[in-house]
């Protein structure tokens, strides 16, 4: 994988970027709230507190697909090659509705459906950055 | 719950023009607007100087990399305003999204206000030279855009995709269905001698054929890029009695805005339902009638998944029937009868003038001015936007 955008960490996201290199997904949580945000935003969306101070900690990465698309055109740099690229949607286990996208590894689209139950896996990058991703959990694993 | 609206049916459109709809005006985006913003003026009976308040939304619609340059490429109110060598007593732009209703609702409450007395409300669209409009090159993935753009979902069409899918998948709908809405929309859309699609009307087939781009979204699915402008003139009820256009009629406005934090133009399916669901409260309470009142609803198509959604949260279909109601004409404007949703042609069939289809069509319905294509109608609705961060206007021949 060459030459695709890579996530710039900024003064909040540094921690889950690390997290992701060392092969972690460490999602952001509310020090006053303690609910799991993301993206970081700069009021909690959850309770409203004006200095957060997220903790990022480690999830379970497990989840299940809400929506997924199937991109069939780049818009950027890097994709054309690995076209036709397949993004899912999925709600976290254990969080509040709480969404992360990212492309579903190792496997086409047919045959998926909403609901389905996958686990985090990561992209690596020609620069050496990791990026979220997903893939289909085994049978009978599935997610809240 | 009942909604207190002093403005209410207080404020008409009296005046209106519009420029072709092209691929490329060959030249500055602002030198059409302020021809038709003269033309829109004078069709009002009125002189530049009368005209007071200057409302719109100038945002160039496009992911890509372009710049915004005001009087080039957009067009902002203090822009025109100059232009037209008015000290205006109100000028000020829309931010969100769903740029016509929202600008429509600044004009009236200028004018309920007293802050303007005549305003002019136009939107000016651009189409960027080269065929990547939605392409970036950037390799660096800085602020919001870093929890998206390295997996890929950027732009509006993985947006579009992923909640047209998830309606797909929780209702049954199927990619017919979408076409249906494309095949309404642009035979509607042949019919006007102004639209990029004049004369080009497709069938079900042609849809079909048509490539994916982010699936279930193929090409078709999505408006033309275009160069365009549209200008509408509104004031007081009372004074609109002085001129020389039979007023229509601002019966209400709404709008509403996300409750839920997401990533950037991550759209969930629900998020849509249950902000579009108020957005209709909001608008059937102010506007004192509901979805069996109206019969010229104009819904959004800048995507054709819209359609459904609209025709859902206003309450014209139950939600998840949408798709059946549409495949199995619920929306042909040829059938006495029928909801003529798409019978301006909406976004689909004019080329990507973000609300100004809808707004143009219930304008001129309800104006008595639709020529040949002229519908019996009293009460209009226009979308604009997805549901849950656009916003509507209720039209009315008469006050209500």
């Amino acid at each position: 994988v060459t030459d695709r955008p890579v996530p710039v960490p900024d003064d909040t996201s540094g921690p889950f970027w690390q997290a992701a290199d060392e092969g972690r997904l460490a999602v952001a949580h509310c020090s006053v709230c303690h609910h799991a945000i993301h993206p970081p935003a700069p009021v909690c969306p959850a309770c409203g507190a004006t200095e957060p101070a997220y903790v990022f900690r480690a999830v379970s990465g497990r989840g299940v697909v809400r929506s997924w698309t199937v991109l069939r055109q780049a818009f950027l740099p890097g994709f054309a090659d690995d076209l036709p690229v397949v993004l899912v949607d999925v709600a976290l286990e254990g969080t509040d509705d709480l969404r992360l996208i990212g492309r579903l590894m190792y496997a086409p689209a047919d045959g998926l459906r909403l609901g389905a139950a996958v686990e985090v896996a990561f992209e690596h990058l020609d620069d050496g950055s990791a990026i979220p991703a997903f893939a289909l959990a085994p049978e009978g694993e599935a997610a809240t | 719950v009942k909604e207190g609206f002093a403005a209410r049916s207080k404020v008409a459109i009296v005046g209106y023009s519009h420029s072709p709809v092209v691929k490329s005006f060959g030249r500055p985006l602002g030198a059409v607007a302020v021809e038709v913003a003269r033309d829109a003026i004078a069709d009002a009976g009125l002189r530049p100087q009368d005209v007071d308040g200057f409302c719109a939304s100038a945002l160039l619609p496009t992911s890509g990399d372009h710049a915004s340059v005001d009087g080039v490429t957009m067009v902002t109110p203090n822009w025109l305003a100059a232009q037209l060598g008015v000290n205006p007593r109100y000028a000020t732009g829309f931010q969100g999204y769903g740029q016509l209703p929202g600008s429509v609702a600044l004009a009236v409450n200028a004018l309920v206000s007293g802050a303007a007395d005549y305003v002019l409300v136009h939107r000016a669209l651009h189409n960027p030279v080269g065929k990547s409009y939605n392409a970036s090159g950037r390799l660096d993935a800085r602020g919001d855009l870093q929890w998206t753009m390295p997996q890929g979902f950027f732009g509006p069409l993985p947006m579009i995709g992923m909640l047209a899918n998830e309606y797909c998948q929780r209702h049954g709908a199927t990619r017919e269905d979408l076409g249906a809405i494309v095949v309404e929309a642009r035979k509607n859309g042949a019919r006007l001698p102004w639209s990029v699609w004049h004369d080009r009307p497709i069938d079900l087939d042609d849809y079909l054929a048509a490539p994916l781009i982010s699936d279930p979204v193929c090409r078709l699915d999505c408006d033309m890029p275009v160069d365009g402008v549209a200008c509408f003139v509104l004031t007081t009820a009372e004074r609109a009695g002085d001129l020389p256009n039979k007023p229509v009629y601002v019966a209400a406005y709404a709008g509403g805005a996300p409750t839920r934090h997401r990533l950037p133009l991550h759209w969930p399916l629900d998020d849509v339902y249950e902000v579009g669901a108020e957005t209709a409260r909001r608008l059937w309470s102010r506007a004192g009638i509901g979805p069996g009142d109206v019969d010229l609803p104009q819904l959004y198509d800048g995507f054709s998944p819209f359609v459904w959604l609209w025709l859902e949260v206003l309450g014209f279909c139950p939600v998840g029937e949408a798709h059946r109601f549409v495949s199995g004409g619920g929306i042909d404007s040829d059938v006495p009868g029928a909801l003529p949703a798409l019978s301006g042609g909406g976004a689909l069939g004019n080329g990507r003038m973000h609300g100004v289809p809808q707004m143009l069509e219930c304008y001129r319905q309800l104006a008595g001015r639709a020529g040949a294509r002229q519908r019996d109608a009293s009460v209009a609705v226009a979308c604009h936007a997805s549901p849950h961060l656009g916003g509507a206007v209720v039209y009315a021949t008469e006050p209500i």
